[in-house]
């Protein structure tokens, strides 16, 4: 199985080498991404030093955009699963076998704090958060998620084509979701242990929360209201 | 027919047509917050007469109504700034795109010539 592990980065010189070391020493079969989406710190040159194939967007595109490109390569180049994995050091290698190991059982596998009590802890807010969109998500899916938010995903090749077609351009984790049960696709959730932040800063400020759960609420349920496709086929 | 009920009618055909554009994907959702936020205001200054009226006895408008066109006048102003800015970005970002690529088709260019 051809895998890539596909790395969103924005100005994050401060952890990428480790990210890219971890994953070299657990997983050393895969091939590695970085979707340097426009930053202005070297993290492209130290990306590249520590051996993994860069992509630099000619300016920042956001998350959405910037994940959907590592898709899009993929796809391009034939992978038969992708897995994204955040730049910050919050995911660990070590889960990656694991997320691998559920994929011929799912189309995505999500890597989740919560589905077994982890030594995982934020702050208050951020897990309401994370509770209400979970809530939402298991609500209008009819199957119970416990993580939603969660960056840490294994894809197939099914899921990869459907991401490079569409993928939602800001605050994409849960809509994601959302559009895959939509398409008929299988999605689990396997347990993970997750760091605190090593370096870099939360994309989400307090003053944007209003606006990422009212964005992210709308895309929820415009998605579900989505006509149901079974099986792939191109969006319109 | 008073000026009210048209109102609420009209909002509530916006909102509706917001929705359903959103939901097949002709409108990105991040712009179509500002506009259900428009739908929303309008439909609750519509309802809700009395405030709108009390509102115009304090500024001194003598024609209530006139409050609505003036709500809806300023909310135009603040999307079509909203607007200008967009296409702001776009234009720096087609500029960029367009260089990246002058710059890349340059190279391929360079690149056949040397294999001769």
């Amino acid at each position: 199985m051809r895998t890539l592990v596909i790395i969103p980065a924005y100005n994050e010189e401060g952890s990428i080498a480790q990210v890219i070391g971890d994953i070299r020493e657990h997983a050393p079969e895969v091939d590695i991404v970085v979707v340097n989406d426009g930053s202005k710190d070297r993290t492209e040159e130290i990306a590249r030093d520590a051996g993994a194939n860069v992509i630099t967007m000619p300016f920042n595109v956001g998350i959405g955009g910037g994940m959907q490109t590592g898709y899009l390569y993929a796809y391009q180049n034939g992978y038969d699963a992708a897995v994204q994995m955040d730049a910050d050091g919050q995911h660990r290698a070590a889960d990656l076998p694991k997320l691998l190991a559920a994929i011929p059982h799912s189309d995505l596998v999500i890597g989740s704090r919560y589905v077994e009590e982890t030594a995982y802890r934020s702050s208050a807010t951020r897990r309401v958060g994370i509770l209400f969109f979970s809530q939402l998500v298991s609500i209008v899916t009819r199957q119970r998620f416990t993580d939603t938010t969660s960056g840490f995903r294994a894809a197939n090749r099914k899921v990869i084509a459907l991401y490079a077609s569409y993928y939602p351009s800001d605050y994409p984790e849960v809509e994601s979701i959302v559009y895959l049960k939509r398409r008929g696709c299988r999605l689990i959730e396997v347990p993970v242990e997750m760091r605190s932040r090593e370096a870099g800063r939360s994309s989400i400020t307090p003053l944007k929360s209003v606006y990422y759960m009212l964005k992210v609420t709308l895309s929820v349920l415009m998605s579900a209201s989505r006509v149901r496709v079974r099986g792939v086929k191109a969006s319109g | 027919m008073s000026i009210y009920i048209i109102s609420i009618t009209f909002s509530v055909l916006f909102l509706v047509a917001v929705f359903e554009l959103v939901r097949r994907q002709r409108l990105k959702e991040q712009y179509s917050l500002l506009w259900i936020l428009f739908g929303v205001v309008l439909l609750g200054v519509s309802f809700n007469v009395r405030f709108l009226e009390r509102l115009a006895e304090w500024l001194d408008v003598k024609y209530a109504p006139a409050l609505l066109f003036l709500f809806g006048l300023l909310f135009c102003f603040a999307f079509i700034l909203h607007l200008t800015l967009v296409i702001s970005k776009l234009t720096s970002q087609v500029l960029r795109l367009t260089q990246e690529l002058a710059i890349m088709k340059g190279q391929h260019r360079e690149g056949e010539g040397g294999m001769q």
